[in-house]
């Protein structure tokens, strides 16, 4: 799941996080379409606004996700970047 | 289907900090069971639909709660399926009596969502969705705005077009003594509300809202359930086969049609999922009332078929397991001419369309006069 | 022979211009970015972690090899207690049959692993060791640490077939010197001013450097490049100066202009600046730093197989100089935000 190459089909900008996103927003939830056909949905990152549109090219990669307590095991997961 | 509803009740819906989730319960059964003109002890099942329950104030278990504090000493079961819990419920209920097993039984929809903080709240409501949609940090808001982003692209639908959707469900709540909001909308006003997900504003998105609303179920006369039908597509939208469509509602609008022996034309009110503004435009298609990408120039402007006389979830206010048992009693209200300024004359069918989640169920109940 | 099989380099996309940082507490930016010799330093995304960037470094080294020994060297390893090691070695799908070592030495502590992972690969013990420097260094706000603790990432893939620049000749300097430490559960580290200098940097690195060059009985002058651990702009060109190399044969090195001092990844990024140019038969010495005090010096020769890898960093643009240059600024209070300040 990890370097895996696809584009954007759909995004949103979520202005108003839930409480483990906070520190986060506002940030871009878009659906990936991988090559090789599966879909996910993903925050985006490392992006410019002009990032968010339909074929946009992106790239898998490992980041921290949600902001966890500050005694419970760091939360890494998948997010995608534009390539 | 020899099945009634023979009661129909419902709490104001709003920020009702000082009641509590059993007031709440009480006053829309006792309202129901007095509507039914029958009293507790007639009734053989509690069936109840909520979501949050658990999450928000620790209470798992509903059935036998709310069995005890209605003074029901009957079977009770808590039916959960996001916000199409209170149809689900209702589904359920209808099976047990058509089983034969149980012949009048009570439906109750209840939520209680004011009292937590925000973003607990809106944690919460993920529960709705796929985990990879929980970790991407979709809120619910999220995902409908993914699913108006696509629609925007294809069909060329604006957020103009969507705003009329709030601003029509404003003005059939200012009509509604039960609705969370009554105050009349314009165009301008949702625009320039504040962007919660975008191109979804403030003012595209139903609220956060307590209430409860019940139904008594038997085979006495009543309102004639015509059809009862529950479709269930992928928890995430990226599982989905297409993103301009809720495939549950078009497929359990589809089967509820065929089972009440009926057209989408033949349907004179309905009570739509318009958990936001996007949502009651893609009802509105995928419920075959308008073909795929042209209901968006048709909001406002439908000929016979009026939707969300109640103010819908945007304007009525949208108790998460309430709202699909409120629909079905303002769709009884409706086919019973009791619906005051709302009513919308020579109603005789009518369709309520209950949604849970980004659209992973979708209950439509078809009733008639 | 023993070394470099292939190497992988990350520098997040953000920088902040030390201006801004210096305007925000009413210091004079032309003075700050004279005085330092850097104009901009990297940051990481506020979701990037040492774990995050070794692992992108990690990618680009890993040439689909099974990686028997993985040494991951910090000063930001995200747990108290829990290997980075294994998390990296996890996500990079390395099973379960390899050495997860993580290692803690200021900034010197992924040149440590290098050294030690050489010793296995000459033992005959493993076929591929990586050896990975990751940092997204912390400093205080206001504190001058401020202006050059930045964030990046370099693995390094050693091995003895298909060897890109062989290792020569290693040493190794070490003493009780405390000139930059953090007590545990403090958040910040604490430096000791002008003792950071003389006594930490110079006599270490010039104590592993000299004795390098008398083990190996070589000049300054035989040698192609040097890298020098990089706090600031000013300490590897004066070390350079005082062993007798060039400030031609030290230029390629220099990330520090351009990206700050990324503390583990930085004599890594330098040496990677290095090799993105190097051609075959050239040398390259150098020598790292941590606090603390130690240094660990190299010799590296750069062998004919390097014009493979040169051409492939070079078409997919993931040399050095091409991470450099993609860049996106934020502001001072985007850096607070981004490194979790406020």
């Amino acid at each position: 799941m990890i370097g895996k190459a696809g584009k954007i089909i759909s995004w949103t900008i979520v202005r108003v996080p839930p409480a483990n996103f906070g520190f986060q927003a506002p940030y871009p939830v878009v659906i990936v379409e991988l090559y090789g056909g599966d879909r996910i949905p993903a925050q985006l990152v490392d992006y410019v606004p002009e990032h968010l549109k339909f074929g946009q090219k992106v790239l898998t990669v490992v980041r921290k996700t949600i902001q966890s307590d500050i005694d419970d095991v760091i939360p890494y997961g998948i997010k995608v970047k534009p390539v | 289907m020899n099945i009634f509803i023979t009661g129909a009740a419902t709490t104001i819906f709003g920020e009702l900090w000082g009641v509590s989730p059993r007031a709440l319960a009480k006053e829309a059964v006792g309202g129901a069971l007095a509507d039914a003109g029958i009293s507790a002890k007639n009734i053989q099942a509690l069936f109840v639909g909520n979501m949050l329950s658990g999450m928000l104030g620790g209470q798992e278990h509903l059935g036998a709660f709310f069995a005890e504090e209605l003074g029901l000493g009957v079977a009770a079961f808590k039916v959960e399926g996001a916000c199409a819990s209170g149809a689900l419920a209702l589904h359920n209920a209808i099976n047990s009596v058509l089983s034969g097993q149980y012949e009048t039984v009570c439906v109750l929809g209840v939520e209680k969502m004011t009292d937590h903080k925000p973003e607990d709240v809106a944690t919460a409501l993920m529960g709705a969705g796929s985990e990879a949609e929980r970790l991407s940090g979709a809120t619910f808001p999220g995902l409908y705005a993914l699913l108006a982003r696509v629609h925007m692209e294809k069909f060329g639908t604006t957020e103009e077009d969507m705003a009329a959707v709030a601003v029509k469900n404003h003005y059939h709540a200012s009509l509604n003594p039960n609705a969370q909001f009554r105050s009349i909308l314009t165009v301008e006003k949702v625009m320039k509300s504040s962007r919660v997900a975008d191109p979804l504003k403030l003012l595209d998105c139903s609220p956060i809202s307590d209430g409860a609303a019940a139904v008594i179920v038997s085979r006495k006369k009543g309102v004639q359930i015509a059809a009862s039908v529950v479709a269930t597509d992928t928890l995430g939208l990226a599982q989905r086969k297409s993103l301009i469509e809720l495939k549950a509602t078009r497929e359990a609008a589809q089967k509820a049609y065929k089972h009440a022996g009926i057209t989408p034309k033949d349907i004179d009110i309905a009570e739509v999922h318009d958990c936001f503004t996007i949502a009651e435009i893609l009802a509105m298609e995928d419920l075959g009332f308008y073909k795929k990408g042209e209901a968006a120039r048709a909001v406002g402007k439908t000929k016979k078929l009026v939707i969300n006389t109640s103010g819908g979830l945007k304007g009525c206010g949208h108790p998460v397991g309430a709202t699909g048992i409120k629909q079905v009693v303002e769709l009884v209200d409706q086919l019973r001419g009791r619906a005051g300024r709302r009513q919308v004359v020579g109603a005789n069918v009518g369709l309520a369309h209950n949604v849970g989640g980004s659209g992973a169920t979708a209950v439509i109940h078809i009733l008639k006069k | 022979m023993v070394g470099i099989v292939s190497y992988g380099t990350y520098i997040p996309r953000y920088r902040v211009k030390l201006a801004d940082i210096a305007r925000a507490w009413n210091k004079d930016p032309n003075e700050v970015v004279r005085s330092l010799g850097i104009e901009e330093k990297s940051v990481p995304g506020v979701d990037e972690d040492a774990v995050t960037i070794a692992l992108e470094a990690a990618q680009c080294a890993i040439a689909d090899k099974h990686i028997d020994a993985l040494f991951v060297g910090s000063e930001s390893h995200p747990y108290a207690v829990n290997p980075t090691s294994t998390i990296v070695g996890e996500l990079l799908g390395q099973g379960n049959n390899y050495l997860a070592v993580d290692l803690e030495f200021a900034c010197k502590a992924a040149t440590a692993g290098m050294q030690a992972i050489a010793g296995l690969v000459a033992a005959g013990q493993i076929q591929y060791g990586m050896a990975i420097g990751t940092d997204i260094a912390q400093s205080k706000p206001h504190d001058l640490l401020e202006y050059t603790s930045a964030a990046a990432g370099a693995a390094y893939l050693m091995g003895n077939t298909g060897v890109i620049a062989e290792l020569v000749s290693y040493t190794s300097y070490s003493s009780d010197t405390p000139d930059f430490w953090r007590r545990d559960g403090i958040r910040f580290p604490t430096h000791a001013g002008r003792f950071t200098g003389e006594p930490a940097y110079f006599a270490h690195v010039l104590g592993s450097s000299h004795h390098l060059l008398e083990q190996g009985k070589i000049k300054p002058t035989d040698i192609d490049y040097c890298v020098f651990h990089m706090p600031n702009a000013r300490f590897p060109r004066e070390v350079s100066k005082r062993l007798g190399f060039t400030s031609e044969q030290l230029a390629p090195s220099l990330i520090v202009d351009h990206i700050g001092n990324p503390y583990s990844a930085s004599s890594l990024l330098g040496l990677a600046a290095v090799l993105d140019n190097a051609k075959p038969g050239q040398t390259i010495f150098m020598a790292s730093y941590g606090s603390g005090a130690g240094s660990d010096a190299f010799l590296w020769k750069v062998t004919s197989e390097i014009s493979k890898i040169k051409y492939q960093k070079s078409k997919m643009k993931e040399r050095v100089s091409d991470q450099i240059a993609k860049k996106t600024y934020v502001d001072y209070v985007g850096y607070l935000k981004q490194t979790h300040k406020i």
